[in-house]
Protein backbone atom coordinates (compact mmCIF):
# COMPACT_ATOMS: atom_id res chain seq x y z
CA UNK A 1 0.00 0.00 0.00
CA UNK A 2 1.58 3.43 -0.77
CA UNK A 3 0.48 4.78 2.16
CA UNK A 4 1.21 3.54 5.66
CA UNK A 5 -1.64 2.11 7.80
CA UNK A 6 -1.00 4.23 10.53
CA UNK A 7 -0.94 7.64 9.25
CA UNK A 8 -3.88 7.07 7.12
CA UNK A 9 -5.74 5.70 11.36
CA UNK A 10 -4.28 8.67 12.73
CA UNK A 11 -5.46 11.44 9.45
CA UNK A 12 -8.66 9.81 9.98
CA UNK A 13 -9.00 10.05 13.77
CA UNK A 14 -7.89 13.76 13.68
CA UNK A 15 -10.84 14.43 10.66
CA UNK A 16 -13.25 12.70 13.00
CA UNK A 17 -12.31 14.55 16.53
CA UNK A 18 -13.43 18.05 15.98
CA UNK A 19 -16.75 16.62 14.60
CA UNK A 20 -17.72 14.74 17.94
CA UNK A 21 -16.42 17.66 19.99
CA UNK A 22 -19.33 19.61 17.88
CA UNK A 23 -21.51 17.46 18.73
CA UNK A 24 -20.57 17.22 22.83
CA UNK A 25 -20.86 20.94 22.41
CA UNK A 26 -24.40 20.99 21.26
CA UNK A 27 -25.23 18.38 23.62
CA UNK A 28 -23.54 20.59 26.69
CA UNK A 29 -25.73 23.66 25.56
CA UNK A 30 -28.94 21.50 26.02
CA UNK A 31 -28.03 20.10 29.31
CA UNK A 32 -27.71 23.98 30.05
CA UNK A 33 -30.54 25.40 28.41
CA UNK A 34 -32.97 22.39 29.23
CA UNK A 35 -35.97 23.52 30.42
CA UNK A 36 -36.54 20.15 32.88
CA UNK A 37 -34.58 18.32 34.92
CA UNK A 38 -35.18 14.77 32.61
CA UNK A 39 -33.97 16.88 29.75
CA UNK A 40 -30.67 18.02 31.41
CA UNK A 41 -30.60 13.91 32.38
CA UNK A 42 -30.97 13.26 28.93
CA UNK A 43 -28.59 15.65 27.19
CA UNK A 44 -25.89 14.05 29.98
CA UNK A 45 -27.01 10.66 28.79
CA UNK A 46 -26.11 11.10 25.42
CA UNK A 47 -23.46 13.35 25.93
CA UNK A 48 -21.87 10.33 28.26
CA UNK A 49 -22.18 7.08 25.54
CA UNK A 50 -20.97 9.49 23.01
CA UNK A 51 -18.05 10.30 24.86
CA UNK A 52 -17.50 6.24 25.91
CA UNK A 53 -17.34 6.22 21.75
CA UNK A 54 -14.88 8.86 22.13
CA UNK A 55 -12.85 7.35 24.30
CA UNK A 56 -12.11 4.37 22.61
CA UNK A 57 -11.31 6.44 19.51
CA UNK A 58 -8.94 7.88 21.45
CA UNK A 59 -7.33 4.84 22.65
CA UNK A 60 -6.57 4.22 18.99
CA UNK A 61 -5.39 7.83 18.61
CA UNK A 62 -3.02 7.27 21.45
CA UNK A 63 -1.92 3.99 21.20
CA UNK A 64 -2.46 3.25 24.50
CA UNK A 65 -5.48 0.96 25.88
CA UNK A 66 -5.58 2.93 29.43
CA UNK A 67 -8.38 4.94 28.02
CA UNK A 68 -10.72 1.63 27.93
CA UNK A 69 -12.01 0.83 30.85
CA UNK A 70 -12.93 3.95 31.85
CA UNK A 71 -15.28 3.79 29.23
CA UNK A 72 -17.10 1.01 30.20
CA UNK A 73 -17.64 2.50 33.64
CA UNK A 74 -19.08 5.51 32.55
CA UNK A 75 -21.27 3.47 29.87
CA UNK A 76 -22.38 1.89 33.35
CA UNK A 77 -22.38 5.09 35.61
CA UNK A 78 -24.62 7.08 33.05
CA UNK A 79 -26.90 4.37 33.21
CA UNK A 80 -27.21 4.39 36.95
CA UNK A 81 -27.44 7.78 36.92
CA UNK A 82 -31.05 7.80 34.72
CA UNK A 83 -32.09 5.26 37.46
CA UNK A 84 -31.56 7.53 40.23
CA UNK A 85 -33.45 10.25 38.25
CA UNK A 86 -36.46 8.67 37.17
CA UNK A 87 -36.32 6.92 40.88
CA UNK A 88 -35.73 10.77 42.26
CA UNK A 89 -39.13 12.19 39.54
CA UNK A 90 -41.43 9.29 40.82
CA UNK A 91 -40.58 8.51 44.49
CA UNK A 92 -38.89 11.84 45.38
CA UNK A 93 -36.71 9.45 47.02
CA UNK A 94 -33.41 8.11 45.77
CA UNK A 95 -33.29 4.57 46.94
CA UNK A 96 -30.78 4.60 49.67
CA UNK B 1 3.96 -3.27 6.62
CA UNK B 2 0.37 -4.18 6.68
CA UNK B 3 -1.53 -6.66 5.21
CA UNK B 4 -4.60 -6.06 2.62
CA UNK B 5 -6.65 -7.57 5.70
CA UNK B 6 -5.48 -4.88 7.75
CA UNK B 7 -6.76 -2.29 5.52
CA UNK B 8 -9.90 -4.28 5.18
CA UNK B 9 -10.73 -4.18 8.85
CA UNK B 10 -9.18 -0.77 9.24
CA UNK B 11 -11.32 0.42 6.44
CA UNK B 12 -14.60 -0.99 7.71
CA UNK B 13 -14.11 0.28 11.15
CA UNK B 14 -13.02 3.87 9.51
CA UNK B 15 -16.40 3.60 7.55
CA UNK B 16 -18.72 2.68 10.66
CA UNK B 17 -17.14 5.25 12.80
CA UNK B 18 -17.16 8.17 9.99
CA UNK B 19 -21.60 6.61 10.21
CA UNK B 20 -21.54 7.12 13.86
CA UNK B 21 -20.11 10.40 13.85
CA UNK B 22 -23.25 11.31 11.53
CA UNK B 23 -25.57 9.82 13.44
CA UNK B 24 -24.01 11.57 16.57
CA UNK B 25 -24.22 15.29 14.88
CA UNK B 26 -27.64 14.84 13.40
CA UNK B 27 -28.43 13.66 17.32
CA UNK B 28 -27.34 16.26 18.59
CA UNK B 29 -29.02 19.06 16.13
CA UNK B 30 -31.87 16.99 17.32
CA UNK B 31 -31.76 17.37 20.49
CA UNK B 32 -30.95 21.51 20.32
CA UNK B 33 -33.88 21.90 17.66
CA UNK B 34 -37.10 19.73 19.12
CA UNK B 35 -39.90 21.00 21.05
CA UNK B 36 -40.13 19.39 24.10
CA UNK B 37 -38.76 16.60 26.00
CA UNK B 38 -40.58 13.63 24.38
CA UNK B 39 -39.90 14.60 21.02
CA UNK B 40 -35.92 15.17 21.96
CA UNK B 41 -36.02 11.27 23.25
CA UNK B 42 -35.95 10.47 19.29
CA UNK B 43 -32.50 12.24 19.43
CA UNK B 44 -31.59 10.59 22.37
CA UNK B 45 -31.97 7.50 21.54
CA UNK B 46 -30.64 8.21 17.85
CA UNK B 47 -27.84 9.83 19.59
CA UNK B 48 -26.98 6.82 22.12
CA UNK B 49 -27.33 3.84 19.90
CA UNK B 50 -25.90 5.66 16.68
CA UNK B 51 -23.76 7.71 17.80
CA UNK B 52 -22.34 5.27 20.69
CA UNK B 53 -23.02 2.20 19.55
CA UNK B 54 -22.11 1.77 15.65
CA UNK B 55 -18.37 4.14 16.51
CA UNK B 56 -17.93 1.60 19.15
CA UNK B 57 -18.21 -1.62 16.95
CA UNK B 58 -16.26 0.97 14.35
CA UNK B 59 -13.39 1.13 16.67
CA UNK B 60 -13.28 -2.52 17.92
CA UNK B 61 -12.87 -3.83 14.21
CA UNK B 62 -10.35 -0.56 13.51
CA UNK B 63 -8.73 -1.56 16.29
CA UNK B 64 -8.00 -5.33 15.83
CA UNK B 65 -6.95 -4.31 12.06
CA UNK B 66 -4.62 -1.54 13.57
CA UNK B 67 -0.74 -3.75 13.56
CA UNK B 68 1.10 -0.96 14.85
CA UNK B 69 -1.03 -1.42 18.21
CA UNK B 70 0.68 -4.23 18.69
CA UNK B 71 -0.54 -6.30 21.70
CA UNK B 72 -2.82 -3.52 22.83
CA UNK B 73 -5.20 -3.83 19.93
CA UNK B 74 -7.13 -6.82 21.19
CA UNK B 75 -7.68 -5.20 24.65
CA UNK B 76 -9.21 -2.40 22.98
CA UNK B 77 -10.77 -4.32 20.48
CA UNK B 78 -12.51 -6.51 23.64
CA UNK B 79 -13.08 -3.72 25.64
CA UNK B 80 -14.96 -1.45 22.74
CA UNK B 81 -17.29 -4.66 22.16
CA UNK B 82 -18.24 -5.03 25.48
CA UNK B 83 -18.71 -0.72 25.72
CA UNK B 84 -21.24 -1.19 22.91
CA UNK B 85 -22.78 -4.05 24.17
CA UNK B 86 -23.33 -2.41 27.21
CA UNK B 87 -24.76 0.89 25.51
CA UNK B 88 -26.70 -1.53 23.57
CA UNK B 89 -28.70 -3.00 26.40
CA UNK B 90 -28.95 0.31 28.64
CA UNK B 91 -29.71 3.18 26.48
CA UNK B 92 -33.10 1.64 25.60
CA UNK B 93 -33.89 1.38 29.50
CA UNK B 94 -32.77 4.29 30.46
CA UNK B 95 -34.69 6.77 28.03
CA UNK B 96 -37.65 4.36 28.95
CA UNK B 97 -37.51 4.79 32.41
CA UNK B 98 -36.41 8.17 31.92
CA UNK B 99 -39.65 9.14 29.94
CA UNK B 100 -41.85 7.00 32.20
CA UNK B 101 -40.83 9.41 35.08
CA UNK B 102 -41.35 12.54 33.05
CA UNK B 103 -44.47 11.92 32.06
CA UNK B 104 -45.39 10.90 35.28
CA UNK B 105 -44.46 13.21 37.86
CA UNK B 106 -45.62 15.64 35.04
CA UNK B 107 -42.58 17.33 34.94
CA UNK B 108 -42.02 17.69 31.16
CA UNK B 109 -44.89 19.12 29.73
CA UNK B 110 -46.41 17.67 26.59
CA UNK B 111 -46.16 21.41 24.48
CA UNK B 112 -47.31 20.58 20.89
CA UNK B 113 -50.47 18.12 22.02
CA UNK B 114 -52.45 16.86 19.44
CA UNK B 115 -54.16 13.35 22.06
CA UNK B 116 -52.25 12.04 24.97
CA UNK B 117 -53.71 8.57 25.42
CA UNK B 118 -51.73 8.05 29.11
CA UNK B 119 -52.41 10.81 30.41
CA UNK B 120 -56.68 10.41 29.76
CA UNK B 121 -55.82 6.43 31.10
CA UNK B 122 -54.10 8.08 34.22
CA UNK B 123 -57.14 10.45 34.85
CA UNK B 124 -59.76 7.96 34.91
CA UNK B 125 -57.54 5.36 36.43
CA UNK B 126 -56.85 8.36 38.90
CA UNK B 127 -60.85 8.80 39.55
CA UNK B 128 -61.79 4.99 40.17
CA UNK B 129 -58.90 4.48 42.82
Amino acid sequence: MAMDLQFEVSMFITIVIPLFLGAFVMYIVRALKGPTIPDITLAIDCLSYDLAAFLALLSIYFRSPILIPCAIVLALWVYALDIYVAKYLLKKEMGE
Amino acid sequence: MASTLDWVLVSIGEILVAIGVFFDIVAAIGMLRFPNFFVRLHAATIGAIGGAFVPLIGVAIMSVGCDFLGRYRFFIAGAAAVTAVLILILAPVGSHVLAKAAHESRTAVVQPKVVDHLEEDRMTRGEEK
